[in-house]
């Protein structure tokens, strides 16, 4: 038997799982080999050494086991008559939280949107409103047609003026209460600009334009009959005139 | 099941006195499925130290061997009825154990280690244990370096050798219960103790050579002996 074939059923003889014919070639190989003997010798001082100092259990093991006993079977249970007894998990409670927490989040950045606008001032407000037409009425807290000092409420509809005095179904107003929606939550975009000004003016620009090309056409015309004029014998055309 | 019977009142020889200890280990778990606490108790005894030793000698650390020891109990007396005498109940309870370490172990590898800034201790009401003033200090310290070396020497196996390796020397299971306990096959169970044995013998080789570590071990065991015979 070669020395590391011993080896392996050492393990096996120590644990008394070798049959008995290994057994005997294994006897006969240790006793002609004393590195095997010193093998075998260490393994079972290992042994002995490792049941030798086997660890003890704190005097207080049991007294926690059955505390920890009996918590666990009030968990199972679902006691929950005793109040050091832990509580259920809460599988829902993170959303819970994270909801209110979103949901105040959100109301923090439409605050920020709404009152840090920069057009957000009243005065000027009901200056733009009322300062459009002679005939614009805005009603103040106070009621006066001609406060512009005081937040505007609303706006009489039938008698609301245009930009610059051009009649128009959608007024500019630099702030406040929007006159078409009736809240100025819906009215500005992110940027805090009012969204009905913005298309006002888009519009009035269109228009503008247009009235331009209009008096361009126009002043061509003007100077094309003028060239007319220039060329006509006039004395001849008086004559045939008397 | 009723374990203590009462003595004759006509005189006739009592009969013997059903001690629980002397009771299987199969038995008493029956009896737990049947609600006997006291049988519960009987295998808490029973176990409660071999368990602690296989876990300590797993896992390393005595307060999660102590908490893992009591996890593997508790489940055992919750899962009682699941128990079916197909295996040892010895069987059983070490599988349990097994399974709570390997995933302890498996845990711990994924999570970094926290050290605790604040050593204060959770359980102060927990009775302290008075030290042994009979004691001799210098065989404590000795006593204290032996169980290092060989603690060390153990955690230092590689894991898959390390469970069937102490299933066998600590535990003194079967082949047999240990291939139950690991589901691997026999020859693979004896093929890892074997390594494990190789590699504990070069990790103690320091004891092997230390006169005074083996004289404390000589004189444990001789203490040992005489605390069997005293009992007997």
């Amino acid at each position: 038997m070669r020395c590391h074939k011993a080896k392996d059923y050492i393990s096996q003889e120590m644990d008394e799982h070798l049959p008995p014919d290994v057994t005997v070639n294994l006897t006969e190989h240790l006793d002609s080999c004393a590195d095997c003997r010193r093998f075998r010798a260490d393994l079972l001082l290992g042994r002995r050494a490792m049941s030798a100092t086997t660890p003890e259990l704190p005097e207080n093991f049991e007294w926690k086991l059955q505390l920890k006993l009996n918590q666990t079977l009030q968990r199972t249970a679902g006691e929950t008559a005793y109040p050091w007894a832990e509580p259920a998990p809460d599988n829902w409670r993170w959303f819970r939280n994270f909801g209110a927490a979103a949901a105040m989040g959100m109301a923090a950045v439409l605050a920020l949107a709404v009152f840090l606008g920069p057009d957000n001032v009243p005065g000027e407000s009901g200056q733009a409103l009322s300062g459009g037409t002679s005939s614009g009425v805005v009603r103040s807290i106070s009621g006066g047609a001609g406060n512009t000092d005081r937040l505007p409420l609303f706006v009489d509809q039938s008698r609301r003026g245009g930009f610059y005095g051009v009649g128009s179904q959608h007024p500019v107003s630099a702030g406040g209460f929007s006159q078409s929606s009736g809240s100025r939550f819906f009215d500005r975009g992110w940027s805090g600009h009012n969204t009905n000004d913005l298309r006002t003016i888009q519009r009035l620009r269109i228009q503008n334009s247009q009235l331009n090309r209009d008096l361009f056409q126009q002043q061509q015309m003007i100077q094309g009959m003028r060239g007319q004029l220039d060329t006509v014998d006039t004395n001849a055309l008086e004559l045939e005139l008397e | 099941m009723n374990l203590s019977r009462d003595e004759n009142t006509n005189g006739s020889p009592a009969p013997r006195r059903v001690e629980l200890r002397d009771i299987r280990d199969e038995d008493l778990i029956v009896m737990v499925q049947e609600g006997h606490k006291k049988a519960f108790d009987e295998l808490v005894a029973r176990y409660k130290g071999r368990l602690f030793s296989f876990i300590l000698r797993m896992v390393k650390d005595p307060t999660l061997a102590e908490e893992l020891t009591q996890e593997t109990l508790i489940r055992v007396y919750i899962h009682a009825a699941k128990y079916r005498e197909i295996a040892k109940f010895s069987t059983w309870v070490f599988t349990i154990a097994t399974n709570l370490v390997r995933n302890k172990m498996r845990q711990r590898s994924r999570r970094p280690r926290v050290i605790s800034l604040n050593p204060a201790p959770d359980d102060d009401e927990m009775p302290v244990d008075p030290p042994d003033m009979t004691a001799d200090p210098s065989e404590g310290i000795h006593r204290e370096e032996l169980a290092n070396l060989i603690n060390d020497a153990t955690s230092r196996i590689p894991e898959k050798y390390r469970i069937p390796f102490l299933l066998r020397e600590v535990e003194q299971l079967s082949y047999e219960e240990i291939q139950q306990v690991t589901g691997l096959k026999l020859g693979t169970v004896r093929s890892r103790i074997n390594r494990a044995r190789n590699k504990f013998r070069q990790l103690i080789k320091p004891m092997l050579k230390n006169e005074t570590l083996l004289h404390e071990l000589e004189r444990i065991e001789a203490r040992a002996a005489e605390e069997k015979d005293k009992d007997f």
